[in-house]
This record gives C-alpha cells, structure tokens and sequence, in this order.
C-alpha cells in the first residue's frame, strides 16, 4: 500500500542547508554551555546537579534536529518534528521557576496544537493520495491540495512562532541564553519554516491562493515583531522578535519562490542558514553579557565595549549580518528574495520591496541604537567587569564571527542545488 | 589582465596591513607606522594603475567571479573616470594615514586596534567602489565603506557626541543605500543582469517605455549618491560625524567619501542618462540641488565656531559647487557638448581642488586640536607664531577654498562659474545659479579669514605656549598645500587628463583639450569659436614676483625700519585678553540675518495607537480566553466525578446499554 519505505535518510540540497545549520551550531551550542552553565555564571549559577538532565534534552534536540533534517516523508518529519517540541519545551522549562514553567507549557501548548493540524493534514494525504511521499502532495486534487497546505501552513506558523502564533517564542527566553540561541537560530523554530520549504518544494505545487496567504502574512508578521522593538528592555526578548521578523523573511522568501521564482526560494532557504549563525552570534553575545555581568537589561548597560572588547565586536558584526547590510550574511539572501520578487513581474515586486526595505531600515536603526547604548558610551555600574567570557564561550563569538562572513559562501552552493 | 592584477594585489596589501596593524595594535606608533608603509603602497599601485590608464588606455574589462543564475559578476575594469577618483582617494589614504601616526597617540582612552585595520579595509572599500563595473558588487563594496566608515567615525567610545552622530551617519546613510538598492533591483528586474552597460540600456528603455518609473528610479540614484556626497538636506549627517572622527579620517571622509558621491553621480546622471530624455530636468535638479547646498552650507559654516565642524560645513558647500557644475554640464550636453564638457571639467577638477584643500584644513585644525587639545576657535588665538608650517599651510589652502588666484580654487570656481553663465545665456535659471554661486564665494572668503585670524593671528595666549606639530604630521599639510598652488598656477596640467575622463564616460563626443583649452598660456573658453573669458596663471605669478620683488627693492633702497612694537589701544591699556574680537563675533549682522537658515528639525516618533497594541496582544483575547474556555470545560466534566460507586456503575449500565443499542442499529 505504502508507495516507500516509511523510514529512511534522504539528503537533498535543502536537507543539508538544514543539516548545517542544525549540526554546526548544535556543536557550538554545546560547547558554549560547558562554560556557560557554571557556578561562576553571574545570572544563573548552575551547579553540577542539572547537568545531566540539560545535556540529555540538549542532544536528543539536536538528535530530532538532524532527524526532521533528514526525513525523507511526512510521517518521519512529524515524528520528529513532536520530539523537538518535547525537547524544547523540558530546555524551556529548565531553570525550574514560576516563569520558566509557565514559558515551557506555553511552548509546548501552541506548538503541539499547530501540530495537531500537521497531523490532520498527514492523515487527510495518506488517506487521498495513499502515500506519505512530499511528492504526494502535488498529486492531490487542487482544492483538497489547498486544504492541506494550508493545514501545514498552520502547523508551521504554530512551530515558527509567526503571527497569530508568535506570542510563545518571547516568552521562551526564560531558557537557558545558550538553549534560547539554539532554539532561534538552527532548532525549533527552523523546523517550521523547514516543513514550508519541504511543502512547497516537492512538485512545485502549491495553490498560488496558498502562497500569497504565506506571504502577506509573513510581512504581517516582520511589521508585527517589529512594533515590539521599540517596548523592549530585555536583550533576549528584542532578539526574540527579530527572530520571528526573520522567520517572516524566510516564508516570504519560499511564497514568492511557491509562486514561481526559484530565486527567491532559493534566497528564503539560504536565509535559514545565514539567519541561524548572525542569531546564534546575537545570542551568544548576549549570554555572554549575561555571564559577565549578570543582567540583560538594555536600560542598565553601557559602555561594556570598555571591558569587553570580543563581545562588542562580535554584537556590532552579528547586528550589520542579521539586518543585511552588505557583505555579512543576510544580505545575500535577502537580496536573493528581494531580486526573486521582482522578477515575478507585476504589483508584487515592488510591494515587496518597499515594505522590506522599510522593515530593514528600521531594525537596522534600532539594532544599533541598541548596540551603541549597550556597548558604547559611558561605562554604566552594571558593565564594570573584567573581561570577556571565558576561553570557550570566547571562541565560540570568534568562530561564530568568520561564520556572519562566510555562511553565504559555505551555504550558496548547496542553496544553487535546489532547483525545479 | 595587469589591470586585475594590480587591483587585486593592492587589496591584498591592504588586508596584510589590516591583520598586521591590528596585531601590533598595542604599540600605537609601531601599527601607524605598518599602516602607512602598507597605504602607502597601496597608493603607489594606485597611482601606477593611473598612469597607466591615462597614458596607456584603460584595459578592457575583467571579470573574476561570475553569479550567472544572479546576473552578476566582480567585473573589474578602470576607466579614466574612475582613474580620475582613484587617484584623488589614493592620495588622501597616503597623507592621511601618514598623519595619524603621531595624531593617534593622542588618544588616551581608546585604542588604534578599532583604527588602523578599519581605515585600511575603508581604504580598500573604497577602490573597490571606483573599480567594480557590476552593480550587485558596487552596492556590497559600497556599504562596506558606509560600514567601516561607520567605525572610524564611532571611534571615541565614551563621547556622546561621537556616538549620536554616528548612528547619525550610519542610519541616513544605509537608507541612501537601500534607495539604491530598490532602484538597481527595478532596473534589474527588466536587463537580467547587474552589470553598467546592462542597467545602462535598461533605464534608457525604461526612460523612453515608463517614463514615471524611470524617473523613480532616478531619483532613488539622486538620493542615494546625494546624501554620500552630502548635499543638503540630506548631507545634515555631515556636519555631525566630520568633526568627530580623528583628524586623518575626518581628512578622508571629506576628502575622499564625499567623493565617492560625486563619482555616483557622474556615472549615472552623465553616463547611463540618455541625453535625449530627462537631461534637462535632471540638470535643473542636480544645480539647484548644489546651489542650495552652498548657499545653505556656506552661510551655515558662518556661524560655526568648532574648527571642525566649521570645516564640514564648509565641505557641503563645496560639493554643492561640484554638484551645481554637474548640473549645468547634464542639462547643457545635448544642445551644447563643447559647454558640458567645460561644466563636467570644472566640477571634476573642483573635486581634486577640494580634496587636497579641505584635507589639509582638517589635518590643521587636527594639528591645533593635537597641541591645544581645543577645537573651539573663541578659546584660540595667536598660535601662528609658535606652528609657522600648520599655519603657512592652512593659509594656502584656506586662500585657494575661498577663491582667491591663482590658487587651485580659483580656476575651478572660475570654469564652474563660466559655464553657468554661458549656459545661462539660453536658460536663464543658470545665469542666476552662477551669480549666487559667484557671491557665496565671498561668504567663503569671510569664513576663512575668521578662521585664520582666529586661530594664528593676534597674540598669544598665556595657555597657547605650543609646539610646531612633528613632522610626519607636518609633512601631508605641506605637500596638499603645495599641491594647492601648482594645481592653481598650472591648472593644465591635470586639465587635460580631465577632458579626457569627461570624454570617456559621456555619451555624446566631446572636443578635445586643445579646442577647448588654450595651453599652458592661461585658460581660454570659447563660444563657436571666439574667446569670451580667458585666465593666465602664469602672468599673474609673474606679475605678483615681479611686484615682490620692486617692494622689496624699494624698502631697502628707502631703508625702512622694521620695529616691534605694542598694539596700540588708543592710548589705553588693555590686557590682550580683553580686546581680542572672538570669531562667534565676527560679522555679527550678517549672521543674524541668516539666522534661520539651517533649521533643526526634532523627530518626534509618532506615538503607537494603543488600540493597535491591544489587537497585537494576542495572549490577552485570543489565547487566554481559550485556555480559560477549556479549563472551565474541563472543570465541569470534573464535576461528573462524585466519588459514589454506585453513580460510576449507573453510568456504566448507561453506556453498555447505549453501545449495545448502537451495534444493534448499525448491524440491522
């Protein structure tokens, strides 16, 4: 009855961007946490006794990451798509208080019901098309095949944390900054726009009714996030937005490619890699405020440049690489979805354009308005410390650095792979 | 293929230099000194990379990496345009850098780790924008000069001021960039591909097909490179990061950056502008938009009493000459190609002009800050006698901004004015334009001598018991301001290659330099043939030896005493404190009349509907109510639960009774 094996690995181009992603900043994750959960750690002192139980949900997320990756049909993605929302929800939770509980089932509610629409959705296509194949999907009639994307679409917002759905991802910041960084940057919220990409990918059949609905809400969503910027006093929760304002990115990338411009597909995909490691440095910059000085209050930082130089210097590139200015990162895709959008040709292009435009200038602004009053300026009480993080958390900024720089050029050949 | 070549190996030059000078970082002189020597030859192959563009001829066009499935490649090609920029940039990179060798120990708090390795990677940004003949690659190497300009700017970490007019610079800058941006993505989206000759032919078609879009897209090009080069309004980033970076890149943002805005310019309103359409107005445009700039820029510098920030204004005043030539040489080039040619020459050379003036007033009031650490020119006074060669400098180049011959200011000004006014002949507007442009010359001229007498005339201080600045710092003054005389009294000599950079890039054929140019003998501009205006340096030096020489031979045929004595206060006796004339007094009525004339503007951010908030607060009326809808559900099933065996058995009884009657029907 089954028309392929229900189990197996299938690694296209798309797969291994996620696969790069999902795994390289898995590997920095866990090692920034070995220094990061330490007694020493200014904001959290963590101690030996929830060790194993962090690094035990830590590796079966990355372990799920690699498996949603890797999923060759629906049925394994949904699968492992419910393990991340596991994982994710017991990293959420972890230190244990009020706030971190409340955060994780909150997580776990809003995720777990988009995916009860996955589910619906897997079962409506087994039951049509006999098969849980990706290419299935092209094979079910038109108005069924809207049903079920759209049902996906749903899932995945849910999973990406996109309006209406976004209000979790902030409030996961009670995680541990090393977990919020995974979670935002490769994890989780990836799988989501993964399963998108994945949806319109296979067979190149979406209902351009599904597409445009993928698209206007993804720039709801970036115009949306970016209204919080402007309330937030929490460093980790300004970043939170911007994620969900970058997944927005993303879908907008993949709608325009599902209404017929690969580039702009192919820009959408290359944005999860370069989203993933500017994020993973934004937050990795934040943790490390953290760890040195033990707040993340943006009104209670500045001037932290002073003493530590690494952390400032690796702010200022993941900020110019997250809002695009060229040559770091983001830049690239985002000119790949931009450049796609306008070869569609009419009102679109220039709609798109306009409103990208002006949701990146403005973040740009406030992103480094941000990082001069953290950074720059007079040294405030708070930001009186020694020095830098230590050795590994160090290297992790440096590595992560180089990778705002080159993660388009790493990324770009696999991204050119994925084609009709 | 030399061409690439060279160009690549400069780039690398400047990365080993970036790496070096941020590892020795710790010994500040030991990294200024690495900077230099790699700038410097950085700048030898630049300038190599010159002479052999205007001698040899540019190299056809080389491309390096192609994106094919983008459209775009790093195509790299030098035309005696860019070769003209390169050349200005080069130069400015050497002397500026040179300088900061000594000028960057001066800063005790900040370290030149932020420094060198950035000005050496702004440095090769900035080539790279003069060398690329791809736009998707202009843009990129474009906002990396934004960007590491940014940090130059930015460098004093703990001064407000610095950081305010950072994000300034940095903000309004990056939108001119995304203007760009949308208008290259517009064109784009019809060629197919990034590179000039593509989006060249596609605004032509778009000009002649959608002739509202093609003029969108020009005045997103407008805006982008405007505000670069700083014409106002949207140049009012300028007066604020100027001043405050270190003196050498305060040197380079107006000698060099601003520039880069002006070759913007060049390239896409002389030679991607069809002439037939929208050069009219886009001349009117661009000389109304540079005339407004010195105007505004030149009375504005006026009543500035910070050195440097008198000096950034006085740079939007220059670029609005500059800006006012390319306009009159864009509106003029269809009907008259010989007068463009003179308009586009002038405004080129007034860029060289500029560059070396202007650098050489900001490594002065540098020099001043350095020994005085004061920038205020009411706190200044009298330091002429103690810094004789940052005095004799500044003067040179203070004389040649302000116009006066046979100083380099003075011959473009004079072509830029020429042009206006010949081109006024047939459209008035110009004729005005290049009175206005002839009058604020004289503002320029009132600025400056408020300056000098400021800053080294009267007497000296008890606080001002200063030294003449070292000579690594000394030496760029002395060179820009040599350069500001040779260039003025031998205007030729780089006129010629100017005509033909002109020649290269316009789209219409330009007479050549001895049609438009009489020689060494002076300058000549002719109208179909019959001289109307005519400049002889060369006679003028001559006259002003000769006359020299007389005074000189009569004081000592007279035998003239030369004696110190006091000032004389009418009889009265004052400490030289008291009458000193402050510059912010200076021309006082002039000023007040113009009081209003740069208006601040204080952005208020609208204030965000409430009702709008609430609609975001999805938690508030979606989410929680559901949650609450479904707890209430779940207590009431709760309430079933009564702890009574026998209720539990009755509702088993129900339900064996209901599936038994389900069963019974569904079989039947």
């Amino acid at each position: 009855m089954l028309d392929g094996p229900v189990f197996g690995v299938l690694l296209d181009p798309l797969a291994a961007v996620m696969l790069l992603v999902a795994t390289v900043i898995g590997f920095f994750t866990v090692l920034y946490s070995t220094h990061y959960l330490r007694e020493r750690n200014r904001e959290h002192a963590t101690g030996h006794a929830g060790q194993a139980r962090y690094y035990f949900w830590l590796l079966l997320f990355l372990a799920s990451m690699v498996g949603v990756a890797v999923s060759p049909n629906f049925l394994q993605l949904l699968i492992f798509w419910e393990l991340t929302t596991l994982c994710s929800w017991a990293l959420i939770s972890f230190y244990q208080d009020e706030r971190s509980l409340r955060a994780g089932f909150k997580a776990l509610l809003m995720t777990q019901g988009g995916g009860a629409f996955f589910l619906v959705a897997v079962l409506i296509l087994f039951a049509s098309a006999g098969s849980f194949e990706f290419t299935a999907l092209a094979r079910l009639p038109d108005s069924l095949r809207l049903v079920v994307f759209v049902m996906l679409m749903i899932a995945a917002w849910a999973k990406a944390a996109q309006v209406p759905f976004h209000t979790w991802l902030p409030d996961a910041m009670a995680a541990p900054t090393p977990i919020s960084a995974y979670l935002h940057a490769a994890a989780m919220v990836k799988a989501g726009v993964y399963l998108m990409a994945r949806s319109v990918s296979s067979g190149w059949a979406v209902p351009p009714t599904g597409a445009i609905a993928l698209g206007v809400m993804a720039l709801l969503t970036m115009f949306i996030a970016l209204s919080y910027y402007f309330v937030q006093d929490d460093l980790k929760r300004l970043l939170a937005y911007s994620t969900i304002a970058h997944l927005g990115y993303v879908l907008l990338g993949l709608a325009v490619g599902g209404l017929g411009s690969i580039i702009a597909f192919r820009g959408g995909v290359l944005h999860i890699a370069c989203h993933g490691f500017a994020k993973a440095t934004l937050f990795f910059c934040a943790g490390a405020l953290a760890y040195v000085t033990g707040t993340r209050s943006i009104a209670g930082l500045g001037g932290a440049a002073r003493s530590m130089p690494l952390t400032a210097t690796a702010y200022f590139v993941g900020v110019l690489a997250v809002t695009g200015v060229p040559p770091f990162a983001c830049f690239w895709s985002k000119f790949m979805i931009l450049s796609g959008a306008m070869q569609l040709g009419g009102a679109i292009g220039p709609v798109v354009l306009v409103l990208v435009l002006v949701e990146s200038l403005i973040s740009f602004a406030w992103m480094l308005y941000v990082g001069q009053k953290m950074f720059l300026g007079s040294v405030t009480p708070a930001a009186a410390v020694h020095s830098d993080p230590p050795a590994a958390m160090s290297g992790v900024l440096v590595v992560l650095i180089i990778f705002c720089l080159l993660a388009p050029a790493i990324a770009m050949p696999l991204v050119l792979g994925i084609g009709r | 293929m030399a061409t690439a070549f060279i160009v690549q190996l400069s780039g690398l030059l400047l990365a080993i230099g970036a790496v070096a000078s941020l590892a020795t970082a710790r010994r500040r002189r030991l990294a200024g000194g690495i900077a230099t020597a790699f700038v410097a030859g950085f700048s030898a192959l630049a300038w190599l990379l010159v002479v052999r563009t205007f001698t040899v001829g540019p190299e056809p066009e080389v491309t390096l990496t192609a994106l094919p499935w983008l459209g775009a490649g790093l195509t790299l090609a030098v035309d005696r345009l860019s070769a003209f920029f390169l050349a200005v940039v080069a130069t400015v990179a050497f002397l500026a850098t040179l300088y900061s060798i000594d000028y960057m120990t001066h800063y005790r708090r900040d370290g030149v780790a932020k420094f060198y390795p950035v000005l050496l990677v702004f440095f090769g940004a900035t080539a790279a924008v003069l060398v690329v003949r791809d736009f998707f690659f202009f843009l990129v190497a474009w906002e990396l000069m934004t960007l590491t300009g940014f940090f130059l700017v930015v460098f004093e970490r703990e001064s407000r001021i610095s950081q305010r007019a950072g994000l300034k610079y940095f903000i309004i800058t990056h939108a001119a960039t995304l203007c760009m941006l949308a208008a290259v993505l517009v064109l784009w989206s019809r060629s197919g591909s990034f590179h000039f000759a593509a989006l060249r032919n596609a605004l032509g078609d778009l000009l002649a097909g959608q002739p509202l879009l093609g003029h969108v897209v020009l005045l997103l090009f407008f805006l982008a490179f405007a505000t670069k080069a700083g014409v106002l309004p949207m140049g009012d980033w300028l007066p604020d990061a100027h001043p405050v970076a270190p003196s050498g890149m305060s040197a380079t943002l107006s000698g060099a950056l601003v520039k880069i805005g002006i070759y913007g310019l060049v390239r896409v309103f002389v030679s991607f502008l069809p002439v037939e359409q929208g050069a009219a107005t886009w001349g009117a445009v661009l000389a109304l938009a540079g005339t407004g700039s010195l105007f505004v820029g030149s009375l504005t510098a006026l009543r500035q009493h910070d050195s440097k920030r008198l000096l950034a204004f006085s740079t939007i005043e220059q670029i609005g000459y500059v800006v006012l030539g390319l306009g009159v040489g864009v509106a003029v080039l269809p009907s008259n190609p010989t007068l463009a040619a003179l308009a586009f020459v002038g405004a080129l050379f007034h860029v060289a002009n500029h560059a070396c003036f202007k650098s050489c007033l900001f490594l002065g009031a540098g020099a001043v800050l350095y020994r005085t650490g004061e920038r205020d020119l009411d706190r200044l006074g009298g330091i002429g006698a103690s810094m004789r060669v940052t005095a004799g400098s500044s003067t040179v180049a203070a004389l040649a901004i302000a116009g006066v011959p046979p100083l380099n200011g003075f011959a473009s000004k004079w072509l830029i004015v020429c042009s206006c006014i010949l081109a006024g002949l047939r459209f008035p507007l110009y004729l005005v334009l290049g009175l206005v442009a002839l009058f604020v010359s004289l503002v320029t001229l009132a600025i400056y001598l408020q300056v000098l007498g400021s800053l080294f005339l009267g007497t000296p201080r008890a606080s001002a018991k200063v030294r003449e600045v070292p000579n690594t710092m000394a030496a760029p003054q002395v060179v820009l301001a040599a350069l500001c005389v040779v260039l003025g009294v031998v205007p030729f000599a780089v006129l010629a290659p100017l005509r033909d950079a002109v020649a290269a890039i316009t789209p219409v054929a330009v007479p050549d330099a001895a049609a438009l140019f009489s020689g060494l003998a002076g300058l000549a501009v002719s109208v179909n043939g019959e001289p109307v205006a005519f400049w002889a340096p060369l006679a003028l030096v001559g006259g002003i030896v000769i006359l020299g020489v007389l005074a000189r031979l009569l004081a000592r045929a007279g035998g003239a005493e030369v004696r110190s004595v006091p000032v004389w206060y009418c009889g009265e006796e004052h400490d030289s404190e008291e009458v000193r004339v402050p510059a912010s007094t200076l021309f006082l009525p002039f000023k007040r009349a113009f009081e209003g004339i740069y208006p601040r503007l204080k952005l208020v951010p609208p204030p965000f509907p409430g009702w709008l908030r609430r609609v975001f607060e999805v938690d508030n009326w979606l989410y929680l109510p559901a949650v609450r809808l479904i707890d209430r559900g779940a207590k009431g099933v709760s309430r079933t639960h009564v702890g009574i065996p026998q209720v539990y058995l009755l509702w088993i009884v129900v339900g064996a009774v209901a599936v038994v009657g389900i069963i019974l029907t569904l079989v039947r």
